[in-house]
């Protein structure tokens, strides 16, 4: 062979190869769906719905860390450094650096951009019923919206598109007013198509929507519109107070009448401490639990978020709902022989609401799939809410019914009645609130929205803890675009 | 040892029985000092008419004798490390030939990818280990192997578990991301974790732009390896190595007794103002030592046997080997096996075609403890109270309590053990075939298929157990099993053209292509309710339970990973004094996004060897001077699959009707401009000979760039929803890391006489790292992890080493309360302080201890790594060591629970119990402290000095045949004797290798002492 063909059989061989290169390198991942060219079915609607309604789960952090910043608990935990994050907010020394704050940002947002992701393609497929889940999607948008402008005020809003990277560069913060303007409308657009009862138990129905949009109407004081949309509520009749208080707390209460809405929790998957958030169980019920609690009823955790004694005396005499929101554990270890170990700032209480069962599968880490649903609003929230709406709006007779249903069953008798009218009823329902919601993690954001909470949380600085710090990160990635909330 | 000494037959016929013979012998000696060679071979060249062709070698005295030479023959005189001589049949039969020795070093030739070069022309930097070491520090692993004996190449053990990994990083840690190197077997893309060492040639490591053949895939640098091959014409030659040995801890940590732990707790109980847990401690004796009860000896031995050889046409290598090797806790718990079997076969099919061809297979079975952190077996050992019994007085493993001061993760470390079971089992087939053609005159065309086939099945039995309400509870028994499939194959093309112009213009040309495409996938499933909670039928097909309604318990992954690259090669050089190299790489792979999808890195190498300059003389004092410099731009593309494009495999799971339900999610975040990271290598180097190359040095400078450097999971706002589950920010080119330093290389051998032969070298390397840039808005990556619910305690950040701690600086303890009062407030820090704790420093000065004053407490590179190896032949003993030394990195002592009834180290002896008592160690206390946040306190140094080896031989003559070298070499060998080093834990040298958050000690297994007795038998 002459040394022309062996360098012709060469050139030929490079050029072939170079030839199928785009078909060599340009091949599909194997086993994978594109992102963007999904939604082609009403399953992958439903599917898309299933990630918005997760990143519920992990708002299990602002149930617990919204009550530790409150006057009602303590950081508590195994010591002075366990989770820095929680003891600085316990303590009003929170700083722009915070783990646990810059997962309430994340973990709300992620829960945003993954409603915005289903919004985003709602016009792509048409097929029945998909009113219903884009409703849903709308619902879910909103409340994670709630829960940012709650805890960080202004925040960034795009839409019914995802937020992208670069975003944060250019996107202001939207003002508080305009936040709550997509909330209602996301509520109001949602509440047209949801069905009266949800499709199935953990969905979103509508009385729910109707709800959080009073409670957004609450927050913003705009107290006819609260007092209207709540009383649909109530009026529509869905929903019940329960007679037994103790049971709403059970396993065996979950999803029962007075609930208007619930985060959905199981014990049935496993989960780590990398990934709080991929937990399907309710982490803040195991951080809360008893330390190192031997003995009936009750599994161990963590002895955060402990009830003060303040919290404790809070109740008058004959209130049955102080021993069940509030375990006091002497008494509980004199009764049964439980033993129990002493943690960081051990007040002697538990949030007993929120802390482990027995009976759950212990699937491991077993404290972090505690399948505690998280009692979102409840009925009696609702009443609590009408009856604020409709004192301030001057229907104190009504609010007075409301608020007495509640008393009442706390009570089991009529003799606790309020009949005070005016301000005087004003306060009373706080003090209600405080007492009906204890431990479910409302007790902070009512204390600021009502201007009270400097003369009741230590080291509560008026002007600035209203509002929790952007994260650190955040300030630097937007590049200058967004400004740190006042005072930090 | 003379592994390259082999008895050459040619067998031509036997005709020309007539031709005249006569017998000759004589002494080869060495021409320097006169001493006889042993071994040295003796071969009748040039008697194609003559009749038998024969050949011999030396014995111990260094005479040869062969007979039947027929007259006007040549011999050839050849040993190792000397340089050959031909010289006719005396006719007296008489010949003492003196050899010129030690000058084949750099006549040796050297793999450089696709192709080979002599190691004198070599411009690049490039260095090898060879058979002889391998051999002397008979590794369990052969990255042990490159561990102090190659400057600028650093390995360290991630534990000292049989079968745990290592880590190899040249020249320093250059990314966030993947940082081991490209291992090239026998030409095509493979696996050091997996080979036995006894099979392997030479280990060659590339670490500058003489990579850059290599492309994409060499910025880490390039390991080729060459496995062992037969030799042509040559007899069947077997070999059989074996050792036996025994294996201990090489550290146990100083603990607290029972009684010092007793009134340790007595007093801290007392200053947090609680009764005192042992109020009469004169009664607890010194109580359990739990390190002793999970540290055990542990044996080892090895068998491997090789046979190799080769006629006129064909050479064969066939090899077997197996290994076994119990852990030092745990014993067979943590057991690792090694069998192997490999077959090398070269065949030449036709004067100008050769195909040569290998097949290695290998199986490994290992079973492992839980390591490292929380739930580490000695984690478990080292915070468990010695007042605690090993065993109740039932006779079972006695519960460590259920309280706070212990809390609920320490456990019974043996307990533990006992509970652990689990099983991985890899079996796996790699090999090569290529065939050479010798298509023109200087034209070698080489085509080569590569390929690495592998199971593996895993198997862990999650026992149903109680502790006492502890995490490592298990209510339910589960078995989950996996089976993995890893394949890869790579096809080269490539041509060789040599050609010599005007007999001093040398040129060497290669092109060519290769395509490379990896596939595989895994299958992972669990079971419950494993029958009778026995190992014994822990296997999912009598695992009846399965999980809740809607709970996956079974996973699964795919992958398909194609590369397509050409590349050339240019090498010139003038009269073999002036060197240049060009080189050219393009490559096309699926890891880049459609708008980066290829790349091209070039690079140059060039020398000078200046010692061949008239002007330098003949007969000096230097043999040899040689100058080098090298520049190129090299990729590294070991980043995630398919991140340039968002697929949905985030995690989507919820609660609907009471049961889980799944949904789809968007998962990572895809960069569609994802492209490589670019490794910008500089070289200067010099090799220097003296004394008739007895002394050789060898030192480089280099600096490394890399820069676009890709940030996985990069930090990015949280608004984009990257921290819902299964999601990730996108990886992007966002940062650039500089490593710099000087290696330093230097051998001397001297053969004083015929008994004394004696081979020193050492060598070091300085290490320089610096981030240049993290342009991801914040410019800081975070990582690591220390203590419980901590802030992460290492960075990458702009200016500073990559991977540094970030964490509080102490300045001593508070003496009294006045000095508590003179200071800024640590309540920031979770208590407010009292004598006895750590004093902050308020590093920004802002008048509060916050975490703003966190700053740079060190890092874990080491500035400067050194080897030192030594060996000593005397008669028909050898002796040799070798000693590794790693100065001025930084490691973080994070194996302490922050309990108050855990066990301490025996530091805490000397704390602080009143004013003036210590500046270093604070008080104990139950009460709360912000002592236990990661500070400097808690940063140790980890310079040391280890004997790696320790080794002692004696060779015994041994004959079988008439003609055949054999010996039979016994020998005693300890390894890791002695680690120097001021280092609390158990070993400074064990690194997680994570870029960032590497150095963390969190309870590292110790690498093992070792104690051999081992044979070589050649035949």
């Amino acid at each position: 062979m002459s040394q022309k063909y062996i360098l012709l059989t060469l050139v030929l061989f490079l050029m072939g190869a170079s030839a199928c290169e785009d078909d060599f390198i340009g091949r599909t991942p194997v086993y994978s769906i594109d992102s963007e060219n999904y939604f082609n079915a009403e399953a992958d609607y439903e599917n898309a719905l299933i990630a918005a309604y997760d990143m519920l789960q992990s708002s299990y952090l602002n149930v617990m860390l919204g009550e530790i910043a409150s006057d009602n608990t303590l950081a508590g935990g195994e010591s002075a450094t366990d989770v820095i994050g929680i003891q600085q907010v316990d303590d009003m020394i929170h700083t722009p650096v915070n783990e646990q704050l810059k997962s309430i940002w994340s973990w709300m947002f992620a829960g945003v951009n993954r409603a915005s992701y289903l919004l985003e393609y709602k016009d792509k497929t048409e097929f029945d019923g998909k009113a219903q889940i884009i409703a849903e999607a709308r619902f879910l948008r909103a409340y994670y919206n709630f829960e940012l402008v709650k805890w960080f005020g202004p925040i960034p809003i795009k839409g019914d598109e995802r937020f992208a990277l670069g975003d944060e560069t250019s996107l202001p913060r939207a003002s508080q007013t305009e936040v709550y303007a997509s909330i209602e409308s996301d509520l109001t657009q949602a509440i047209a198509d949801l069905a009266v009862a949800a499709p199935q138990v953990g969905r979103v129905s509508r009385g729910a929507a109707q709800a959080l949009l009073g409670k957004a109407y609450l927050y913003q004081e705009k107290y006819e519109q609260a007092a209207t949309v709540l009383s649909e509520v109530i009026q529509a009749g869905n929903f019940s107070v329960s007679n037994d208080f103790a049971g709403i707390f059970e396993i065996t209460g979950e999803n029962g009448p007075g609930a208007v809405f619930e985060v959905q929790y199981t014990d049935a998957e496993g989960a780590g401490f990398g990934c709080l958030q991929c937990s399907e169980g309710n982490v803040a019920v195991g951080f809360n639990g008893i330390r190192n609690h031997t003995g009936p009823v009750y599994d161990s955790g963590f002895s955060f978020n402990v009830p003060t004694q303040n919290a404790f005396e809070a109740y008058e005499p004959g209130d049955q709902r102080r021993d069940v929101a509030i375990l006091d554990i002497d008494a509980w270890a004199a009764e049964t022989g439980a033993s129990f170990g002493v943690g960081f700032e051990h007040t002697g209480y538990y949030n007993r609401k929120y802390i482990a069962r027995k009976g759950d599968s212990n699937i491991g880490d077993q404290n972090l799939t505690n399948p505690n649903n998280y009692r979102s609003i409840r009925y009696a929230d609702v009443l609590l809410m009408a009856a604020e709406a409709l004192n301030a709006a001057g229907s104190d007779e009504q609010a007075r019914d409301y608020l007495n249903q509640i008393r009442r069953r706390a009570f089991g008798d009529e003799d606790h009645d309020i009949s005070a009218s005016g301000n005087a009823l004003a306060d009373f329902i706080q003090v209600e609130r405080r007492l009906e919601l204890m431990g479910e993690g409302h007790r902070f954001f009512d204390l600021v929205r009502k201007g009270a909470a400097a003369g009741a949380i230590e080291g509560f600085i008026t002007g600035k803890h209203e509002l929790f710090p952007i994260p650190f990160e955040e300030i630097q990635f937007s590049g200058g675009n967004w400004s740190q909330n006042p005072g930090y | 040892m003379h592994q390259y000494i082999f008895l050459v037959t040619l067998l031509l016929g036997w005709g020309g029985l007539t031709a005249q013979t006569l017998t000759v012998s004589g002494t080869i000696t060495d021409a320097s000092s006169g001493e006889s060679l042993i071994g040295a071979s003796v071969i009748v060249i040039k008697s194609e008419t003559s009749g038998t062709m024969s050949g011999t070698i030396t014995d111990f005295d260094g005479l040869f004798s062969l007979e039947s030479v027929p007259t006007g023959s040549v011999l050839r005189f050849s040993y190792t490390g000397y340089e050959s001589l031909e010289r006719p049949v005396t006719s007296s039969g008489v010949m003492d030939i003196a050899m010129r020795g030690d000058v084949q070093a750099l006549q040796e030739v050297v793999v450089i990818g696709y192709g080979t070069q002599q190691k004198r022309n070599v411009t690049g930097a490039v260095a090898t280990v060879d058979s002889e070491t391998i051999d002397d520090l008979r590794p369990v692993k052969i990255e042990q192997a490159l561990q102090g004996t190659i400057a600028g190449v650093n390995v360290t053990t991630q534990s000292g578990a049989p079968g745990a990994g290592l880590n190899i990083r040249i020249r320093g840690v250059s990314t966030n991301g993947q940082n081991a190197p490209l291992v090239i077997i026998d030409g095509y893309q493979g696996d050091l974790s997996t080979i036995n060492p006894t099979d392997i040639e030479t280990i060659t490591v590339l670490k500058d732009a003489q990579a850059a053949v290599y492309g994409t895939v060499g910025a880490n640098g390039v390991i080729l390896v060459t496995t062992k091959t037969g030799k042509k014409n040559s007899p069947t030659k077997v070999s059989y190595n074996t050792f036996y040995g025994t294996q201990e801890t090489s550290r146990k940590l100083n603990m607290l007794n029972a009684t010092e732990y007793g009134l340790l707790l007595n007093e801290s109980y007392a200053a947090g103002g609680q009764s005192l847990p042992f109020p009469d401690a004169s009664g607890l004796g010194v109580g359990t030592n739990w390190q002793d009860e999970v540290f055990g000896t542990a044996p080892m031995s090895s068998h491997d046997i090789t046979v190799s050889g080769g006629s006129d046409r064909t050479t064969y290598s066939i090899s077997g080997s197996t290994l076994t090797q119990d852990g030092i806790i745990g014993g067979e718990k943590s057991n690792f096996q090694r069998n192997t079997a490999r077959l090398s076969l070269g065949v030449d099919l036709a004067e100008n075609l050769k195909l040569t061809t290998n097949v290695i297979f290998t199986n490994i079975d290992r079973d492992a403890l839980a390591e490292n952190g929380l739930g580490a077996v000695l984690f478990n050992a080292l915070n468990a109270p010695p007042t605690l019994p090993l065993l109740d007085e039932n006779g079972d493993f006695s519960l460590v309590p259920n309280t706070p001061g212990l809390g609920i993760e320490v456990i019974n470390p043996a307990a533990q053990i006992f509970n652990t079971f689990n099983d991985y089992d890899l079996n796996k087939l790699n090999g090569q075939f290529s065939l050479d053609w010798k298509a023109l005159p200087g034209l070698t065309l080489t085509s080569r298929v590569g390929f690495n086939t592998s199971n593996s099945e895993g198997r862990t039995f999650a026992k149903q157990i109680s502790y006492g309400g502890k995490v490592f509870d298990i209510p339910r028994s589960s078995v989950s099993q996996n089976g993995i499939n890893d394949n890869n194959y790579s096809l080269d093309l490539f041509g060789t053209y040599q050609k010599t112009l005007a007999e001093q213009h040398n040129f060497t040309v290669t092109a060519g292509t290769t395509l490379f495409r990896e596939l595989g996938n895994g299958l992972f499933a669990t079971g419950f309710d494993v029958p009778n909670n026995d190992w014994e039928f822990a296997d999912i097909s009598l695992a009846n339970g399965t999980s809740p309604e809607g709970v996956r318990d079974v996973g699964s992954y795919a992958y398909d990973e194609r590369r397509l690259s050409y590349f050339s090669r240019v090498q010139y050089n003038f009269s073999e004094r002036y060197f240049l190299t060009a080189m050219l790489r393009r490559d096309a792979s699926t890891k880049f996004g459609p708008e980066n999808r290829s790349a091209l890195f070039p690079s140059f190498t060039a020398g000078w060897i200046a010692s061949d300059e008239a002007f330098f003389g003949d007969g000096g004092l230097m043999d040899l001077l040689k100058f080098r410099i090298s520049y190129g731009i090299l990729g590294n593309d070991q980043i995630i699959n398919n991140g340039y494009i968002g697929t949905l495999s985030g995690e989507a799971a919820y609660v609907f009707d009471g049961s889980l339900v799944n949904g789809t999610a968007i998962g990572a975040l895809p960069n569609p401009s994802l492209q490589w990271e670019e490794a910008k290598k500089f070289n200067v180097g010099l090799d220097l000979s003296f004394l008739d190359y007895k002394l050789n040095v060898t030192a480089d400078y280099f600096i490394n760039t890399r820069d676009n450097l890709l940030i996985s999971n990069i930090p990015v706002s949280g608004i984009v929803g990257t921290t819902a589950p299964g999601s990730a920010a996108p990886t992007v080119n966002a940062g650039a890391v500089r490593n710099q330093g000087l290696e330093v290389a230097i051998s001397y051998q001297q053969r004083f006489n015929k008994d004394l032969k004696l081979n020193v070298s050492y060598n070091f390397t300085t290490l320089d790292n610096e981030v240049l840039a993290v342009n991801n808005g914040t410019g800081f990556i975070e990582g690591g992890a220390f203590g419980v619910g901590q802030l992460a305690p290492s960075r990458m950040e702009v200016g500073l080493p990559i991977g540094y701690f970030y964490g509080y600086q102490t300045d001593g303890i508070f003496q009294n309360a006045s000095e508590i009062e003179a200071h800024p407030s640590q309540i920031a820090l979770g208590a407010n302080a009292q004598p006895g704790d750590l004093r902050f420093v308020d590093v920004n000065g802002d008048g509060v201890i916050d975490p703003n004053d966190r700053t740079n407490l060190g890092d874990p590179i080491a500035n400067m790594t050194m080897g030192l190896n030594f060996q000593v032949k005397y008669k028909r003993f050898d002796f040799l060591t070798y000693a590794f030394a790693s100065l001025g990195g930084d490691i973080v002592r994070n194996y302490e629970r922050a309990l108050s009834d855990v066990n301490r180290l025996d530091y805490y002896l000397s704390r602080w119990t009143g004013e003036g008592t210590s500046n270093e160690v604070p008080r104990t206390t139950t009460a709360a402290t912000a002592n236990g946040v990661f500070s400097d306190f808690f940063v140790e140094e980890a310079t040391f000095l280890r004997l790696q080896t320790v080794q002692l031989g004696y060779t015994l003559p041994f004959k079988v045949g008439p003609d055949r070298k054999s010996s039979l070499r016994l020998y005693v060998s300890g390894n890791n004797l002695l680690t120097l080093s001021d280092y609390q834990g158990f070993d400074p040298g064990a690194s997680s290798g994570a870029p960032i958050g590497g150095g963390i000690d969190y309870g590292f297994y110790p690498i093992a002492r070792t104690f051999l007795f081992g044979a070589n038998l050649s035949l």
